[in-house]
């Protein structure tokens, strides 16, 4: 009996020890002292997003994007609100020739450390990215960069194709400007080394869990900070991104909250929270693949087009936070018009739908298996598709399957003619019409849903060459015009940006704009 | 057994569908440029071929990097920390409840304070836990706003923490912050009482099936006889060798507590092992799942060989 107590007795004491040994061994909470009593601004950020890399060569996603447009500079930017891009690093940039865009560098720009940020160090920017061509990074996006060069003060970008999307481009998170003296030039940087010129810089990166970034001292730019500090807190779950904000737990609830949690945090002001909206740019559509039936007949398709009712969805299903679209071109960016409402109209026509198959001869209902994807597109995709099926089912002209499966098989069984018609949508990578063109049709695009209409690939290409904007504002309208006569995909509806915020912070809404950046400088903190 | 389970979940990650890079950028390009890029990746090449470059990394100690780059083994050591140190705390609850209600259960057997105790056990047990994990906050959260509805401390605590395994709790208890620990603390409860109720069904059962058994012991008639009070019977008699079969199990329950933990972190943002392997499997990141997989292995294979010493000790009936 002693012998066994003392044998317990020595196995507790031995575990505890060694809890304490490695308590001790471990960092330390707290280790950091405040700042000796001078207050600074810090605010935290709650978001779902997933992070890949903070090395512009490494990331093509909104996560790191996020991170990155507010860590580095980039030659030209997108100021809030606007849609244009306007120089930030380059103090000028012009199209010397079609296919030559040169800046002229701002003078005495820095990164965090102290290195210089000249026209060497965007050449090497975008040499990296198309050298490393990272299997997760934006080299996609550079293709038409065959090549950057510097000389003196300016930097010379030479294009494939003339492209009037290049200023938009450099705005983007695959324009970031990284030192050539800490960025490898053939691989990409882990990212916690990273550094920038940009409003902040990167304290700490708890992957997962935080990023912590600090106002950058050696920062140059234009723009005010209206705080100190920026945590980034990464949840789960949009459940727990709304109890946090509820909590005060964080200050800022962005991306993503659901139109239900949306709902429910506008109705508790009393609580200390609100929820802001500002323009967006997302989009949801059916595509239709071509090559499968129903989907082979135009006539089918626009059939469909008559019937879908885009307002009652954005009211029953979405709350009013999404509006209705009638392109595919998103409304606030230059050039969108709404050739789906002259076409279709806004409400249901029964009639015009069944005229639409008569005339093509074909017989009634028509079978149509209706995907759509229940994890990438929100927790309401469930009902807006039931929603969709029962439009599609009104009077008898279709009879719809509705099928759903998980993202990973979703997107590549779609790729494969697997799906004939299927829930689809798209974040911008830089806010410009021709980023809701050139990825969508040309040879079937990134879908591969095997439309191919030469007449609209030769305006796509010639909308993006073309310098005169009156010009270019005809193409576009063209463009847009042959996709809702073809109707190789239905908009359904463009979503607004929204962030539930605490009733002291300001400055959300101001980020909020086709570029989808959200620039953490303007947010501020009242007592 | 481990390189049954390696190769196991190698397989069948590779066998489910999609791909690192799918899972990062499907929606936004076309197929010709994901297959550009899964085959930069590597992630096209024969599997046995993959298989046998990840056996030759494991052999060599080197769990490999995830997608974001940072090394499997530093995954393992600063979120296993976070695991351990929910599961050590889980484990307490668990037994700070478990055991007084199983001996309750036990000395009190067919009354109504046993039917409550066992229906108590099944019920926790037999709760999914990211349901019981959800009411907590719904409660404790929205209603009553008493504790923090996620995480292991305060955002802005967490951005004062160095890098490296962390033990919270007790680096705060250590240092003597009172606020930290405050604020450890708050974090601490829900996540670790959802987790631990999990496992006390368990201990109930077990100890008030081992009360009950010891109870018709015949020492125990004996000290009746000599007319020992029978609360000293059950508690200086009975209750102590009751519970050494109960240490041997409860270190069984290591695995019970790691599945449970998966669930229980992934409800409560709680940064450990089981949030991050969530987070891989939907990533397809197929190294940090293979190797968080095979760490989880190798602990309850040691856990259980420390138990059947433990037990060896404890208990002069069993020798090796």
């Amino acid at each position: 009996m002693l012998h066994r107590r003392s044998a317990t007795f020595a196995a507790a004491s031995l575990a505890v020890s060694g809890l304490l040994v490695l308590a001790a061994c471990g960092g330390s909470v707290g280790d950091k002292s405040g700042s000796g009593g001078k207050t600074s601004t810090t605010i935290t950020v709650g978001t779902t997003d997933k992070v890949i890399s903070f090395d512009p060569a490494g990331a093509y996603d909104q996560g790191s994007w996020t991170i990155i447009q507010n860590l580095y500079q980039h030659l030209m930017a997108v100021a809030p609100g606007e849609s244009k891009a306007t120089p930030e690093a380059a103090q000028s940039c012009a199209y010397t020739a079609p296919t030559t865009y040169t800046c002229t560098m701002r003078p005495g720009l820095t990164f965090s450390n102290g290195d210089p940020l000249d026209a060497a160090a965007v050449a090497f920017t975008f040499n990296r990215i198309a050298k490393i061509n990272d299997p997760k990074g934006p080299s996609s996006l550079v293709l038409n960069i065959k090549k950057a060069t510097a000389q003196g003060n300016k930097v010379t970008l030479t294009l494939g194709t003339p492209d009037q999307t290049i200023p938009l481009l450099l705005a983007g998170g695959e324009g970031a400007l990284v030192d050539p003296k800490v960025f490898p030039a053939n691989k990409v940087l882990d990212s916690a080394k990273v550094i920038g010129s940009g409003p902040y810089k990167l304290d700490k990166y708890d992957v997962g869990t935080q990023v912590v970034l600090s106002k950058n001292p050696k920062y140059k730019g234009d723009d005010k900070i209206n705080n100190d500090k920026v945590i980034v807190s990464y949840k789960q779950k949009a459940s727990d991104l709304k109890l946090s904000l509820e909590n005060a737990d964080v200050d800022v609830a962005y991306r993503t909250l659901t139109p239900t949690d949306l709902k429910s945090l506008a109705s508790e002001s009393s609580k200390g929270v609100k929820v802001v909206y500002g323009p967006g740019a997302e989009i949801r559509y059916i595509d239709f693949d071509t090559t499968l039936q129903p989907g082979k007949q135009k006539a089918a398709r626009q059939a469909a087009a008559y019937l879908i009712d885009r307002q009652k969805i954005a009211t029953d299903v979405y709350d009013g936070q999404v509006q209705p679209l009638y392109s595919i071109v998103p409304q606030g960016l230059f050039g969108a018009t709404q050739p789906f409402k002259d076409e279709y109209g806004t409400t249901p026509d029964l009639t015009k739908a069944k005229a639409a198959l008569k005339a093509a001869h074909i017989s009634t209902p028509v079978n149509m298996t209706l995907w759509w994807n229940p994890d990438h597109y929100g927790e309401l995709s469930s009902d807006e598709y039931a929603a969709i099926e029962k439009q599609l089912e009104t009077g008898g002209l279709f009879k719809v399957t509705r099928r759903s499966v998980d993202w990973n098989t979703y997107d590549e069984d779609s790729k494969k003619h697997a799906y004939p018609v299927y829930e689809l949508g798209w974040f911008p990578d830089y806010p410009d019409a021709d980023d809701y063109l050139t990825p969508f049709f040309p040879k079937g695009g990134f879908a591969n849903t095997g439309y191919d209409n030469p007449a609209l690939d030769k305006l796509i290409d010639q909308q993006r060459g073309e310098q005169d904007q009156t010009k270019r504002l005809a193409l576009l309208t063209q463009a847009q015009q042959i996709v809702a006569q073809d109707v190789p995909l239905i908009p359904v509806w463009q979503g607004k940006q929204n962030a539930g915020v605490r009733s002291n912070i300001t400055g959300v809404q101001n980020t909020f704009d086709a570029s989808f950046n959200f620039r953490f400088w303007l947010v501020g903190k009242t007592k | 057994m481990v390189w049954i389970l390696l190769t196991l979940v190698f397989l069948l990650l590779r066998v489910a569908p999609g791909d690192p890079i799918t899972a990062a950028l499907g929606g936004q390009l076309p197929p010709a440029e994901l297959a550009r890029r899964r085959h930069a990746g590597g992630y096209d090449r024969p599997i046995i071929v993959q298989y046998g470059d990840y056996l030759k990394q494991v052999l060599s100690g080197n769990l490999g990097k995830t997608q974001q780059g940072e090394s499997v083994t530093h995954v393992v050591l600063v979120n296993g920390s976070a695991t351990l140190e929910l599961s050590i705390f889980a484990l307490l609850f668990a037994l700070a409840v478990g055991v007084p209600i199983g001996l309750r259960c036990g000395r009190r057997r067919d009354g109504a304070f046993d039917t409550f105790g066992r229906l108590f056990g099944i019920v926790t047990y037999a709760a999914p836990v990211f349901f019981l994990g959800l009411l907590f906050q719904l409660l404790f959260t929205k209603r009553l706003g008493w504790l923090p509805p996620s995480g292991q401390v305060s955002a802005t605590l967490q951005a004062e923490i160095s890098d490296g395994p962390h033990l919270l709790f007790f680096e705060a208890l250590f240092k003597g912050d009172t606020n930290a620990l405050s604020d450890v603390v708050k974090h601490l409860i829900m996540p670790a009482v959802t987790l631990g109720l999990l496992v006390t069904g368990v201990v109930i059962r077990l100890v008030r099936v081992n009360v009950i058994q010891t109870l018709k012991g015949d020492y125990v008639e004996a000290a009746r006889a000599r007319g020992i009070p029978e609360r000293r019977v059950v508690m200086r008699h009975a209750f102590h060798n009751a519970l050494v079969p109960i240490i041997t199990v409860m270190g069984l329950q290591a695995a019970l507590l790691l599945s449970g933990s998966v669930l229980t972190e992934e409800t409560f943002n709680w940064p450990g092992i089981g949030n991050r392997l969530i987070q891989y499997l939907q990533n397809r990141d197929y190294l940090a799942v293979q190797g968080i997989i095979s760490v989880f292995a190798i602990v309850v294979v040691v856990i259980s060989l420390l138990i059947d010493i433990a037990n060896a000790i404890l208990d002069p009936r069993v020798r090796y």
